[in-house]
C-alpha cells in the first residue's frame, strides 16, 4: 500500500485503525535490517541458479540470496503441476544429531512418537518448550542407528544444545556443509531415472536412500515440503553444482525448469503448511506468550503424542489440550479469478483474524490464504470476508470478497 | 547394608543438616522415614574431626548463627545432647596497626570507635538500625515457602511488604530504593571512613560468595543474611564442635523413628509413570516410598539421580546454569599454645576475628580470584574454638580455624604447586597480628573449594548449592518452577540449601520442604 493510495483512500482510515489488529509491516517480506547488518550469503548453487534467471529477481531466505522468480511465476507454476520444478533449497537449516542416546534425546525433544522411525525413513516433527509453545517444526531423517538429521525452517541450534544437556549426544549445525535441491512435480521420478538414479522408482513415499550418480554420493528422499509428488536431494556443496546441471540436462526433454522461492511459497500455501517465522512465531521469537502457539493451535495435534514417555512441554500440553484454543491456524479459499493482496479476515464488522500467507492457485483458480483466526469464528460459522484493493489504471478500488474455510490441504495433483 | 524393611513413607537423600531436619520433622508427623547418606558419616560440611590426633576442630562450618530457635525446640536438641560452649560470640575487626574494633552497638565498643572517628560512631548506629529495618522487611519471607508466581497469596504478601515498607519513614524509603540494587562497597564508602570497619562489614556480607565488594546486588545479600541472622539466636558454638550438633540432630531424628543408613549412596530415583516410587542405591538395593526428599544439589538430584529425559529441556538448561562455585577455603591449624595477638584482650580470643583491613584488600583478593589466583594478603575469618571448648585440644594447646575468602575453585595452572604458597600467605598475613603464630603450629590442613567438594559432597565447594544472588532468591530459587520444593515428578521434593532460603546452618530448607511434602500428602 503506497502513500498515494492512502491519500485517496475511500474509507476513513482513522475509524479503520480502531478495528485493525494486524500491522501490515509485519507481513512484508522486505528485510528491516539496516544495510550494514545484512548478511549476504550465497548458496553453493548460486551461480547455477543465476544462470537460469531471466528476471534478476532475488530475495532473502534465512540470510541467503535465493531467486524469487526465475522466469515467470505462472510458467513456473505450470512446470510444477505438469512437469517438474527444480529449486535450490540449501538455505534450510540442517542439524546432525548423533551419539549413543540420539534416539532418547529426540524422544524427549520432539512432541511426537519417533520410535517408529527406521533407518532411511523420514518423519515430520514439531518441538515445544517447557510451556508447551511450539519452538519450531521440521523433518527428521534417520541416517543410521544412532544418526539423525533434522531439517528446519529456522535456526534452532541453541535450543538443540540446551536440550542435549544430560544426553550422550552430539548436535552439529551442518547447514553450510550440505546443499539441498528439491525436484517437485509429476515427472520428477522419470527425470531422476533418466539422470541415472538407478531404481529411484522403488523409493517409497517418505523414504530416503543413498544413490551413486556419476561417482558422487547423493542422499535422495521422497519428500516434499508441499506433500506433493517430489524428491529432495542432499549433497555435498562441491557436488551440488554438478548434480544440478545433470538434472537440468536430463530433465529438459521432460519440461523441467528451475524455479524460485515464490513458487515454493505458493506450493506451501496450497498444501496448507505453516512456515515458522511467517505463519507462526517460534516460542523464543514471540515477545509475548499470546503470540506463541501450541501445536493444537497450529493444527499440528497429529504430531503430538501425550501418552508416551516424557518430552519437553508434555505437562503443559496436557493442560493445554483441554483448555480453549486462543487462535487457530486455518486455510481459507477466496473465489476471485486473479491474485489479490490482503491481510485482514473479517466477519461483519469484526476482525476474525489475519492472513499470514496468501497465494493464487492457478490450478484452482482461487486465492488461498493461511490465516490465524480467533476460534469463536470457527465454532459458530459466520460469513467471513476479506477486503482487498484492486488497481485499475490510476484507480484503486476496495473489493469485499467472501472467504470460506477449507479443511485440509487443497487437493493438488497426485499424492506421493 | 541390608535393611529388612524396604517400604517407607518417605525417603530422604543426603544426611546433611537439612536432610536430617527434614527427616526429623517428617517422622515427627508420623511418617516412616528412611534417610540415606552417601558418605560414612552424617552432617555434610558440619563435622568435628582430627587435624592430627588429639586436636579436634569443626573442619567445615564453624558456628551456628542462623538456626531458628524453633527448630531447636521442635526437635528437642538439648534433650539429645546439644550443649553450647559459647553463646553470642562477638565479632572483632583486627587492625594491623593498633586498636581492634568490636562490632557491636554496646556503648563501650562504640566509644572505642568514637576515638577513631566520631563520624563513624554515629554512622555505625544509624547503619545498624537501617540494615535491621531492611532485614525486618525480608524476615517474614524466610520462614515460609516462597510463593508461586500468580498465586493470590503472593499478591497479598507483596502488598504486606509494601505496607511494611510504608512504615519506614520517607528518608528510609528513599535510602532503601537507593541501596537495594547497589553494592555493599559503595554503601559502606558512603557511610563510613574507617577502613577496618568498612572491611569487616563488607567481609561479613560477602563471606561464602564469589561476589566482590563492588558487585551490584551485594547490599541485598547483606540484608538477606541479616534477616537470616534475626531468625537465629546469635552466633553460638556447640560444645564439641559442629559434629556434636549433628550428633544431637541425628539422635533426635533417630529418637523420632527415622531409619538412618550411612555409606548408602543413592544411584537412581525410581519413577513409575509420572510419580516417584523409591530409590535404588549404588549397591543395587531398592527402597520404596511414595515421597522422596533430596537434600543434595538440585542439579545432582534432578540430572544425575532422576535423569534429564524425565524433565523439560528448558528446566534442565536452567538447572545446569545454576552458578555453583565456592570461593572459600578452610585452613585448620593445631597449635602448641595460643598465639599472642597484639592489642587483643584475653577475653576476646574466643571471638570471631575478621582480617580484612580495608575494602581495597577485599577488592584485590576478589580480583585475584577472578584471575585464577589468590591475594598476597588474603582476607580471612579466624576463630580459636578451643578457647571456649578446651576439650578440642590437649591442655594448653589450641586449634585455630581460618576461613580464607576468595580462593578460586580452579587455579591458573592447577593447585598442586600453589597449596603451600596459599598456606604461607595466610600464615604470613596472620603473623602481622600474631607474630608468634608460626612457631606454635603443630599441624594443619588446607581445604580448598575442591577439597570441600570431595570431603563433604559440596558441589563446587559451595555450601549454598547455588550462589545467593538476587535473581536466585525466594521464588527464583533454585529455579522458578522448583521454588515450592516440589518438582515436576510427583512425590519428589528438594530439601537442601539449593532451595529457599539457601545455605548456612539454618535447617530451614529441610523444615519447609518437609512441610511442603506433608501438605502434598495430606491433599492426596
Amino acid at each position: 500500500m503506497s502513500d498515494d493510495t492512502d491519500l485517496h483512500h475511500p474509507v476513513d482510515l482513522a475509524a479503520l485503525a480502531d478495528s485493525a489488529r494486524a500491522d501490515p509491516a509485519l507481513f512484508e517480506s522486505r528485510s528491516v535490517e539496516p544495510v550494514f547488518a545484512r548478511r549476504v550469503l550465497a548458496t553453493p548453487l548460486h551461480m547455477n541458479v543465476a544462470a537460469e534467471s531471466r528476471t534478476n529477481l532475488w530475495t532473502d531466505w534465512n540470510g541467503y540470496t535465493v531467486a524469487e522468480v526465475l522466469s515467470d511465476i505462472e510458467d513456473e507454476y505450470r512446470v510444477l503441476r505438469h512437469a517438474a520444478a527444480l529449486a535450490d533449497i540449501s538455505p534450510l537449516f540442517k542439524y546432525r544429531i548423533s551419539g549413543r542416546e540420539a534416539a532418547a534425546f529426540l524422544a524427549r525433544f520432539a512432541a511426537g512418537d519417533i520410535s517408529a522411525l527406521r533407518v532411511d525413513g523420514t518423519l515430520p516433527v514439531v518441538f515445544c518448550e517447557d510451556r508447551g509453545f511450539v519452538v519450531g517444526d521440521g523433518l527428521l531423517f534417520r541416517l543410521g542407528d544412532d544418526e539423525y538429521r533434522l531439517v528446519t525452517e529456522e535456526p534452532h541450534l541453541a535450543w538443540l544444545l540446551d536440550s542435549a544437556i544430560g544426553f550422550a549426544v552430539q548436535v552439529e549445525d551442518v547447514s553450510s556443509t550440505l546443499a539441498a535441491i528439491s525436484l517437485q512435480g509429476p515427472l520428477s521420478a522419470r527425470i531422476l531415472s533418466a539422470a541415472n538414479f538407478a531404481g529411484v522408482e522403488t523409493l517409497a513415499p517418505h523414504a530416503a536412500r543413498w544413490f551413486d550418480v556419476a561417482a558422487q554420493p547423493v542422499y535422495v528422499s521422497r519428500t516434499a515440503l508441499s506433500g506433493d509428488a517430489g524428491y529432495e536431494l542432499w549433497v555435498d556443496p562441491e557436488d551440488a553444482s554438478h548434480i544440478w546441471s545433470l538434472l537440468l540436462a536430463h530433465g529438459a526433454p521432460f519440461g523441467l525448469a528451475a524455479t524460485g522461492f515464490a513458487l515454493r511459497e505458493i506450493a506451501r500455501v496450497e498444501a496448507g503448511r505453516a512456515r515458522a517465522g511467517r505463519d507462526y512465531f517460534g516460542a523464543f521469537s514471540a515477545v509475548e506468550p499470546e503470540s506463541a502457539s501450541t501445536p493444537f493451535e497450529l493444527g499440528l495435534a497429529g504430531l503430538v503424542d501425550l501418552d508416551r514417555g516424557h518430552f519437553t512441554g508434555r505437562n503443559a500440553l496436557r493442560a493445554a489440550k483441554s483448555a480453549p484454543l486462543r487462535h487457530t491456524f486455518s486455510m481459507l479459499a477466496i473465489d476471485w479469478p486473479e491474485p489479490l493482496s490482503f491481510i485482514g479476515i473479517h466477519a461483519g464488522a469484526d476482525m476474525a483474524g489475519v492472513a499470514t500467507s496468501t497465494a493464487f492457485s492457478w490450478s484452482l483458480g482461487k486465492n488461498l490464504a493461511l490465516a490465524m483466526l480467533k476460534p469463536e469464528f470457527l465454532d459458530k460459522p459466520r460469513k467471513l470476508h476479506i477486503e482487498a484493493e484492486m488497481r485499475h489504471g490510476f484507480e484503486v478500488r476496495r473489493v469485499i470478497v467472501p472467504a470460506r474455510l477449507v479443511s485440509g490441504p487443497a487437493p493438488m495433483g497426485p499424492k506421493p | 547394608m541390608s535393611l529388612p524393611e524396604k517400604n517407607f513413607d518417605v525417603i530422604v537423600i543426603g544426611g546433611g543438616h537439612n536432610g536430617l531436619v527434614a527427616a526429623a520433622y517428617l517422622a515427627k508427623a508420623g511418617r516412616r522415614v528412611l534417610l540415606l547418606e552417601a558418605s560414612d558419616r552424617l552432617g555434610g560440611a558440619l563435622a568435628t574431626e582430627d587435624i592430627t590426633p588429639d586436636y579436634r576442630i569443626s573442619t567445615g562450618a564453624q558456628m551456628i548463627d542462623m538456626l531458628p530457635r524453633r527448630i531447636e525446640k521442635d526437635l528437642k536438641l538439648a534433650g539429645h545432647g546439644l550443649r553450647y560452649a559459647a553463646r553470642y560470640v562477638p565479632t572483632i575487626a583486627l587492625n594491623p596497626t593498633n586498636g581492634h574494633l568490636v562490632l557491636s552497638r554496646r556503648r563501650r565498643d562504640i566509644e572505642v570507635l568514637r576515638k577513631k572517628s566520631a563520624r563513624d560512631a554515629d554512622a555505625y548506629l544509624a547503619f545498624s538500625k537501617r540494615m535491621k529495618s531492611y532485614a525486618a522487611l525480608i524476615a517474614p519471607f524466610l520462614d515460609k515457602a516462597p510463593f508461586a508466581p500468580g498465586q493470590s497469596a503472593a499478591r497479598s504478601a507483596l502488598r504486606r511488604l509494601v505496607w511494611r515498607g510504608a512504615l519506614l519513614d520517607a528518608a528510609s524509603r528513599e535510602a532503601l530504593l537507593r541501596d537495594l540494587p547497589g553494592s555493599i562497597g559503595h554503601m559502606l564508602d558512603d557511610a563510613f571512613e574507617t577502613p577496618i570497619l568498612k572491611g569487616a562489614l563488607a567481609f561479613d556480607t560477602l563471606v561464602g560468595t564469589a561476589a566482590g565488594p563492588y558487585d551490584a546486588g551485594t547490599v541485598l545479600r547483606g540484608i538477606y543474611r541479616k534477616a537470616q541472622r534475626l531468625a537465629g539466636a546469635g552466633a553460638w558454638v556447640p560444645q564439641g564442635g559442629l559434629g556434636a550438633f549433628v550428633d544431637a540432630l541425628a539422635a533426635a531424628a533417630a529418637g523420632l523413628g527415622v531409619t538412618i543408613e550411612v555409606s548408602a549412596p543413592v544411584a537412581r530415583i525410581l519413577v513409575q509413570g509420572e510419580a516417584v516410587v523409591g530409590v535404588e542405591t549404588a549397591a543395587g538395593e531398592t527402597f520404596h516410598a511414595p515421597q522422596v526428599l533430596s537434600s543434595i544439589h538440585p542439579r545432582a538430584t534432578l540430572l544425575d539421580l532422576l535423569g534429564a529425559n524425565r524433565l523439560d529441556a528448558g528446566l534442565v538448561a536452567r538447572l545446569s546454569r545454576i552458578p555453583t562455585r565456592g570461593a572459600t577455603a578452610k585452613l585448620n591449624l593445631a597449635l602448641s599454645g595460643l598465639p599472642t595477638i597484639q592489642g587483643l584482650a584475653p577475653a576476646e580470643y574466643g571471638a570471631r576475628l575478621i582480617v580484612a583491613p580495608s575494602l581495597d584488600d577485599i577488592q584485590e583478593a576478589h580480583a585475584q580470584a577472578k584471575r585464577g589466583t589468590f591475594a598476597s594478603n588474603p582476607v580471612m575469618e579466624v576463630t580459636f574454638p578451643s578457647v571456649a571448648d578446651p576439650t578440642l585440644a590437649p591442655v594448653g594447646h589450641h586449634v585455630m580455624s581460618i576461613a580464607i575468602q576468595y580462593v578460586p575453585y580452579e587455579a591458573e595452572g592447577g593447585w598442586d604447586d600453589k597449596r603451600d604458597r596459599l598456606i604461607d600467605r595466610a600464615v604470613e598475613t596472620l603473623s602481622i597480628y600474631a607474630p608468634d603464630l608460626k612457631q606454635r603450629i603443630v599441624a594443619g590442613e588446607l581445604l580448598l573449594p575442591a577439597d570441600l567438594e570431595r570431603k563433604f559432597g559440596l558441589a563446587g565447594g559451595d555450601w549454598h548449592q547455588g550462589e545467593l544472588r538476587p535473581d536466585r532468591l525466594l521464588s527464583f530459587r533454585p529455579t522458578p518452577e522448583l521454588a515450592q520444593y516440589g518438582t515436576p515428578v510427583a512425590g519428589l521434593f528438594l530439601c537442601g540449601a539449593g532451595s529457599h532460603p539457601g545455605g548456612g546452618v539454618t535447617g530451614m530448607a529441610g523444615r519447609l520442604a518437609a512441610e511442603a511434602a506433608l501438605a502434598r500428602r495430606a491433599r492426596a
